[in-house]
């Protein structure tokens, strides 16, 4: 599934090195030391909790922001020093920024009627308005439009002029659960067509996961890990990573034995056998990390016996935690025991994954 | 009461101070139209109807000259502030939140000054022994003083823009505070130059706050008296010093009445005229219709 990665990789777009900025003398840098690459047609996601620099870094590349050290350069062309309007960027901001002033259809040609020399205005127009289904809507004004009807107007401004490189912020975290899964499909099937990059910030892990081509999670302004979604998921490359991305319930232990992409580690429910990240050493502290796929209900006497603190019913499946040896694991199952049940646990270590502590 | 009153919302929570206003408003101009169809007979008010003052007004064209000056001084004074208030309300809406304090009261501190204090000091600036004179005589630049600098209608031009422009700035800022920073990011990134996300997007969209500042400063100016006549020599004489006139010394009451009353509609077809034009734009409407969506 993930061909598009591990194959050929794409003529590169995008290349930043050694991103640093700071705001205010004495902070935290918002953004510290990053290199990111980004290639040609690839949706990419930067992902990270509230203040982990992906927006900052997304603002640099639009050129809103001016690093403090490092470089990014498109095409090959150093950006440094050329404003917003000569960069062939565009981005789809948060809270769309769409102009209150003027229709929908002004709003798209905004970017058109900037250029000296256009043809076919009104088709271009009308054709970016096709792309996210509003053609019907290029005489209404933006507070006539829904939340979602405003955002696919903001996509259709800024794809109309068909810039290299499509920055999306946040675009879909102001409408409802239902709304963010409808767009989140049509945005994919856009980048498809359009053969676009899309660079898109968020914070939501299924997002990423549902979008991305490559997703890149950030911690403090630092790049945790770059890689396809199915790698982060199966292979986080520290404790970060695997706990942002949520539902696996990390184990402190001691590796006792590593090698060939594999570590023992001793753990507070036993010592387990698992795949591990590379470069860990034999003594040294890890964790591990066993998703709720790893583990199964076995009778009652067999496996790792644990006490079930909560059970959170989900529909199709019900979210079960239980205690063993004070480690809480959780679990999915679709007959789920009751709470203070005593149960026997058994974990498919194939499953699991040893990986770093992170700094 | 919201489900008695469905189309006024909450809006009736407003029906006590309006119907104040209203009658504060209403009230004196109702005694004005009365005493401009009464009587003056030995210094004494007749309560007889008589045409005779609002005959005399329309037949007297000094009177319409007053009227057309104040309506001068309004407009040539919402113009220049208009000018020359738009950069510094912007640089205002732009300056970090702790600045900004410290600006307005700058802004405004010719205000407390109070008017006389203020028409004195342009006096010692501006005369012939003044301020400016003397530099530019130290510097050689002129061998005599420069007359035109008081009592001339460039005096009263320069001191209606000072006196005035803290109200326009104050409109215009307020407007420029409302524009949202990343629409300028937005015009920015679809390709705009700094100039020309100013004129496609923060212009219009601040243009209710320059109709309310032509609004109140055209209404200020036009109905200024003082600055006028005491900086401004002889072409200080106003509508306004008329009226005062013809109220105190001459005690015409009807005819101050019918001079007022014709004054005071002219400086609101003209105020209300020109501010709706402005509000008429799109910028305007979209900023308006804000809340109602």
């Amino acid at each position: 599934m993930s061909t598009l990665i591990a194959d050929t990789a794409p003529p590169l777009l995008l290349s930043a090195r050694g991103l640093v900025k700071t705001y205010g003398r004495g902070a935290a840098p918002a953004v510290a030391g990053v290199d990111l690459d980004i290639g040609e047609r690839m949706f990419t996601t930067l992902l990270g909790p509230s203040g982990c620099g992906k927006t900052t870094i997304l603002r640099m590349i639009a050129g809103f922001e001016t690093a403090d050290a490092g470089t990014i350069s498109l095409d090959g062309v150093p950006l440094k020093g050329v404003p917003p309007e000569r960069r062939p960027v565009n981005t789809v901001f948060q809270s769309y920024a769409l102009f209150p002033h003027l229709t929908v259809f002004e709003n798209v040609a905004f970017s058109l009627r900037l250029l000296s020399a256009v043809t076919n205005l009104e088709g271009r127009v009308k054709r970016a308005l096709d792309a996210v289904h509003m053609a019907d809507f290029g005489e209404r004004y933006p507070h006539q439009l829904s939340g979602g009807q405003q955002q696919r107007v903001a996509v259709a401004r800024a794809i109309v002029a068909e810039p290299r490189l499509l920055l999306l912020d946040e675009p879909l975290s102001a409408l409802d659960r239902r709304m963010r899964a409808h767009l989140q499909v049509e945005l994919k099937d856009l980048q498809r067509r359009l053969g676009i990059a899309f660079v898109y910030v968020t914070h939501d892990q299924e997002e990423a996961f549902a979008l991305s081509d490559v997703v890149v999670v950030m911690n403090k302004g630092r790049i945790a890990q770059t890689a396809d979604p199915r790698t982060i998921y199966s292979r986080p490359a520290d404790s970060f990573v695997a706990d942002f991305i949520g539902g696996a319930t990390l184990v402190d232990g001691t590796v006792s034995a590593a090698g060939n992409g594999r570590a023992s580690i001793a753990t507070a429910i036993g010592p387990v056998d698992a795949p591990a990240v590379e470069g860990l050493a034999a003594g040294e502290r890890a964790v591990l990390v066993i998703r709720p796929e790893a583990l199964s209900l076995v009778p009652t006497g067999t496996g790792l016996p644990a006490s079930v603190v909560h059970a959170v019913y989900q529909g199709e499946r019900t979210m079960v935690e239980a205690v063993a040896q004070g480690v809480a694991l959780r679990f999915a199952d679709h007959a789920p025991p009751e709470v203070g049940e005593t149960i026997g646990l058994s974990l498919d270590r194939e499953r699991c994954f040893v990986t770093r502590i992170a700094a | 009461m919201t489900a008695r009153l469905p189309a006024l919302g909450r809006a009736h929570l407003a029906l006590p101070v309006a119907l104040l206003v209203g009658l504060g408003c209403l009230a004196p101009l109702a005694v004005l139209v009365i005493f401009s169809v009464f009587e003056v007979e030995d210094f004494e008010l007749v309560p007889a109807f008589s045409g005779r003052a609002w005959a005399e007004l329309f037949t007297t064209p000094s009177y319409w000259v007053l009227i057309g000056r104040a309506l001068f001084y309004g407009a040539m004074t919402a113009l220049l502030t208009g000018l020359a208030g738009y950069p510094v309300a912007l640089a205002l809406a732009r300056l970090p939140a702790a600045w900004k304090g410290v600006a307005v009261v700058v802004l405004l501190t010719p205000l407390y000054t109070g008017e006389i204090v203020r028409i004195y000091a342009w006096r010692i600036v501006l005369g012939a022994e003044g301020l400016v004179n003397a530099v530019l005589e130290a510097v050689g630049l002129i061998d005599d003083p420069l007359k035109v600098l008081l009592f001339s209608p460039l005096t009263i031009g320069l001191v209606l823009l000072y006196n005035n422009l803290p109200f326009m700035v104050l409109a215009i800022w307020v407007s420029a505070e409302m524009v949202d920073r990343r629409l300028i990011e937005a015009a920015r990134d679809l390709g705009a130059r700094p100039i020309s996300a100013f004129a496609r997007v923060t212009f219009p969209l601040t243009l209710p706050g320059l109709a309310a500042g032509v609004f109140a400063v055209f209404a200020l100016a036009a109905g200024e008296m003082l600055t006028p006549s005491l900086l401004g020599g002889t072409y200080g004489a106003t509508a306004m010093a008329i009226i005062d006139n013809l109220f105190g010394t001459a005690f015409d009451w009807p005819l101050a009445s019918a001079l007022a009353l014709a004054l005071l509609v002219a400086l609101f077809v003209a105020a209300v005229g020109l501010a709706s034009l402005l509000l008429q734009t799109r910028g305007a409407r979209a900023v308006l219709q804000r809340g109602r969506t």
